[in-house]
């Protein structure tokens, strides 16, 4: 039951309601039981139209009574002439026209109208469409309306750009209709794709709509429909798969990726080549899931001393090699040069820029806007994360204050960023080591697989909970686990991984009986608690 | 005109606590009296309506208040030979909606057998069109949320090889939207329903690496109101059942400290109704056996300990699903 307000009355009047409520309960009994026997005894004529429309009429979402109509309407359109069919048609359509009413959001009736339009012939599209206008009138924000007309489009098929205007001049009445955002961005990416470039959307128009945006947002900041489809413009750049870096030793050969492929994906795009010799092998998913960022590489072949490794990774014509160095007796890193930074053009750049600049004066006039905020630190990051890191920090840090309900958003977000932040470093040294070491307390472990390659890991004096645990399934090669000085509360999800050396120091919450099963259950593997 | 924020303001005399005695009651009580006008005029959802008040009940330990007996027997008396199906109430046609909430009532009560499982399988892998979509019943009413119900329905009858689980993947990803989201079909805007019903279908699937989790997260997150109450799309006011869409949603996605759970917790206590016992959408607004179960769901999932532990996927207590051996995915980060 939504949106029943309770009101309170008095005896008298609920005697009174309940009476009529009796007799309305009545009659509608009545017709249902008429209905059924009518349906039984295969009465499918006009009576049983006139009462199935009655108790539709005030009752839209009685499925089956939709069923018996439609039964009869096909049985109808066998047997009458193309005349007296299309008044029976129109009649439906007055009785769905009249059941939304009712119930603007009655999934049986707008279900009904769709199929008496498919199934009359010639149906008048045009009517429909004015039909939608009028209802977006009333509720410019019903999904059904917004759903019912693409459905019409998709059969009208009037000229995609009518549409897209008509979403302009929904949003230029009211910048707060996310339906017609929403409309906008499917039709964007149709309409304007840069092919050529790679990109969802072409430069000029990317642009566009980041001016629409700004102007709807600074229209009223608080009004956040803008603010998700500026969130996506934002995001919409181009994005490639890469092998980041692979790991080779004795016991074990990994491959971690920027996003999660599949085994139909590697088996297509990847060569391993010890001493420029083709090794055979299969692949095995590090979580067991059929996608994954890091893939375990099972062979037969020795791995031995002063090896040359190398894989090759490519989709068709774009072959990359990349080369591995020996870390330690035995062992081979290949590292890719990784990037986390967006791919803009350069017009969109200079949009952003300019958009920066009129975010940070309206922060100077109103210093505790959260989304003036939250967008700023965004244009910073598109911008260069790099360079800004330390006020996009300290911004993101006021953020969980300015808005407390969605601090742990804002921490993991902090998180994400000083990772992205450390990681090309770490990729530049050869050392075997990961250590985490930025001024904010991590609570989450985003990229994991990129350190893959790591012995020793050093995860103590941060903020994580046993949230984070079925992650350090990436951590493959790892020898000593330092989790201790952290949050975690229980041992439960933690992956099966071959670790000698495990710290668990200072985790206030977790259950020293629950570490003693633990230790119980991994005899090998030293664990201080 | 300035923007004002769509919400709602706790009074101070909502309650504060949990009521289990008085839903525990509300529920046991509901449908008793057979000519009560609410519930007859429910009668095409009533299959929908026990497996909201038996859900409730379980979580709150209280299912031995419900006529057992009774509702399998109805279960099986709604069931159609033919097509295998399983309608709302009798005299009402079968639909995929109630086919799953039948399967849940009897799988929380260990009795699949009381129904013809073949049948249920058959109805609902011949529901499977072309692109991978599913139809609600017979007359091609197209939407995610029946892909939901057709994998739901389906491992919990471990039948999922019935039919074509990649391209009902393919399909519900094809429903993705640009913040992430989900809607009913390809083109829908996303809606906190849906996307509980597309997340849970990649859950159950073990798909959920298709998602855009962190934008879809994060436009989860922005739900939260000032009042702590979840809104279900943008600039909408906030209603208790979203409690549970958004919640689950992000507890699959492993997130679900993004919202400020204390905040929540008081918007759903303030939505009980002291008198009558049961949840209601708003605070204020009429109780209904809907909001309840989702109400004492989405206490479940910020951990209230009184309440049994609920499955964010399958919205059934956790111990039915262990004892299914089910595992569907929550994504890891």
């Amino acid at each position: 039951m939504h949106g029943r307000i309770k009101v309170r009355t008095t005896e008298e009047e609920k005697a009174r309601k309940e009476k009529e409520r009796q007799e309305k309960l009545k009659v509608f009994k009545h017709a249902m039981q008429k209905i059924l026997y009518k349906r039984k005894q295969g009465e499918q004529d006009d009576e049983q139209l006139e009462i199935t429309g009655k108790v539709l009429s005030s009752n839209p979402d009685i499925y089956t009574l939709w069923n018996i109509r439609r039964e009869i309407l096909i049985l109808f359109s066998k047997t009458k002439n193309e005349e007296e069919m299309s008044k029976i048609y129109d009649t439906e359509l007055n009785l769905t026209e009249y059941c939304l009413k009712i119930n603007p959001k009655s999934y049986c009736s707008w279900h009904q109208r769709e199929w008496v339009l498919t199934s009359r012939p010639n149906p008048d599209w045009k009517k429909e469409l004015e039909l939608c206008n009028t209802y977006l009138k009333y509720d410019e924000r019903n999904f059904h309306t917004w759903d019912y007309r693409r459905f019409v489009v998709s059969q009208f098929k009037p000229p995609l750009q009518e549409e897209f205007d008509f979403t302009t001049e929904k949003l230029y009445d009211n910048f707060s209709n996310y339906s017609a955002w929403h409309y906008r961005s499917k039709m964007l990416v149709e309409l304007y794709p840069d092919v050529k470039g790679g990109r969802p959307i072409q430069d000029n128009h990317h642009k566009h709509e980041l001016k629409m945006v700004q102007s709807a947002a600074f229209t009223d900041p608080d009004d956040t429909s803008a603010w998700f489809y500026q969130r996506w413009l934002l995001g919409a750049v181009k994005v490639t798969i890469q092998l980041v870096s692979y790991t080779v030793t004795p016991l074990k050969t990994t491959l971690a990726w920027s996003r999660k492929v599949s085994n139909n994906y590697i088996n297509s795009n990847v060569n391993i080549y010890f001493n420029n010799q083709l090794v055979e092998g299969k692949w095995i998913p590090c979580t067991g899931l059929e996608y994954d960022d890091l893939w375990i590489f099972e062979h037969n072949q020795e791995v031995s001393d002063n090896m040359d490794i190398k894989v090759e990774h490519g989709v068709g014509d774009e072959k990359q090699i990349i080369n591995s160095e020996k870390y330690q007796p035995c062992t081979y890193v290949g590292k890719n040069k990784i990037f986390f930074k967006n791919q803009y053009s350069q017009p969109v750049i200079e949009e952003l820029n300019e958009q920066l600049d009129s975010c940070r004066q309206l922060l100077a006039l109103e210093p505790d806007n959260k989304w003036t905020l939250l967008t700023t630190t965004f244009f910073l990051y598109c911008i260069d994360a790099n360079l800004y890191h330390k006020e996009i920090m300290v911004n993101l840090e006021t953020l969980k204050d300015l808005d407390s309900q969605r601090a742990g958003y804002y921490s993991d977000l902090i998180s994400k960023w000083s990772i992205e932040q450390q990681l090309p470093q770490d990729y530049n040294s050869n050392s075997l080591e990961y250590k985490i070491s930025f001024s904010q307390k991590i609570t989450s472990l985003p990229h994991l697989n990129y350190y893959s390659y790591c012995q020793v890991v050093d995860l103590s004096n941060q903020a994580l909970t046993s949230r984070i645990l079925p992650t350090l399934t990436k951590l493959q090669h790892c020898k000593v686990l330092n989790l201790s000085s952290n949050k975690i509360n229980t041992l439960d999800g933690f992956p099966d991984i071959d670790l000698e050396e495990l710290h668990l120091e200072d985790n206030i919450e977790l259950d020293k009986m629950e570490v003693e099963v633990f230790k119980h259950k991994h005899k090998f593997m030293k664990i201080y608690f | 005109m300035s923007f004002k924020t769509k919400d709602v303001t706790l009074s101070d005399d909502r309650p504060k606590t949990l009521l289990l005695q008085k839903h525990s009651d509300y529920l046991a009580g509901y449908g008793l009296n057979k000519d009560d006008y609410e519930f007859c005029m429910t009668e095409y959802l009533r299959m929908s309506g026990i497996y909201w008040s038996l859900t409730a009940m379980e979580l709150m330990d209280q299912s031995s208040r419900m006529p057992k007996d009774d509702i399998i027997s109805f279960i099986s008396s709604c069931q159609d030979n033919e097509s295998g199906g399983i309608s709302a109430s009798n005299g009402h046609d079968p639909h995929m909606l109630y086919t799953l909430s039948a399967v849940q009532v009897l799988a929380m009560y260990d009795r699949l057998d009381a129904i013809d499982v073949e049948g249920v399988v058959r109805y609902v892998s011949s529901l499977q069109q072309e692109d991978g979509s599913f139809f609600g019943d017979m007359w091609g009413e197209v939407d995610t949320r029946f892909s939901f119900c057709a994998v739901m329905c389906l491992s919990l009858l471990q039948r999922l090889d019935a039919i074509d689980v990649n391209k009902a993947v393919d399909f519900v990803l094809s429903c993705m939207n640009f913040d992430g989201g989900f809607g009913s079909k390809p083109g829908s805007e996303s809606h906190a329903g849906l996307i509980y019903c597309c997340v849970g279908t990649l859950s159950i699937c073990k798909r959920m690496d298709a998602l855009k989790a962190a934008e879809l997260a994060w436009w989860l997150c922005e739900r939260q109101l000032p009042s702590g109450g979840l809104n279900g799309r943008p600039e909408k006011l906030p209603d208790l059942c979203y409690s549970w869409w958004v919640m689950s949603s992000l507890s699959m996605l492993n997130r679900i400290h993004w919202v400020d759970k204390k905040n929540l917790e008081q918007y759903i206590l303030a939505c009980q109704d002291a008198e009558t016992g049961g949840f209601s959408d708003r605070p204020g607004d009429i109780t209904d056996p809907f909001h309840t179960l989702f109400g004492l769901a989405g206490l479940s999932l910020l951990g209230n300990t009184s309440i049994k532990r609920v499955n964010p996927t399958y919205c059934m207590p956790q111990e039915t699903i262990d004892r299914l051996n089910l595992e569907p995915q929550i994504l890891q980060i």
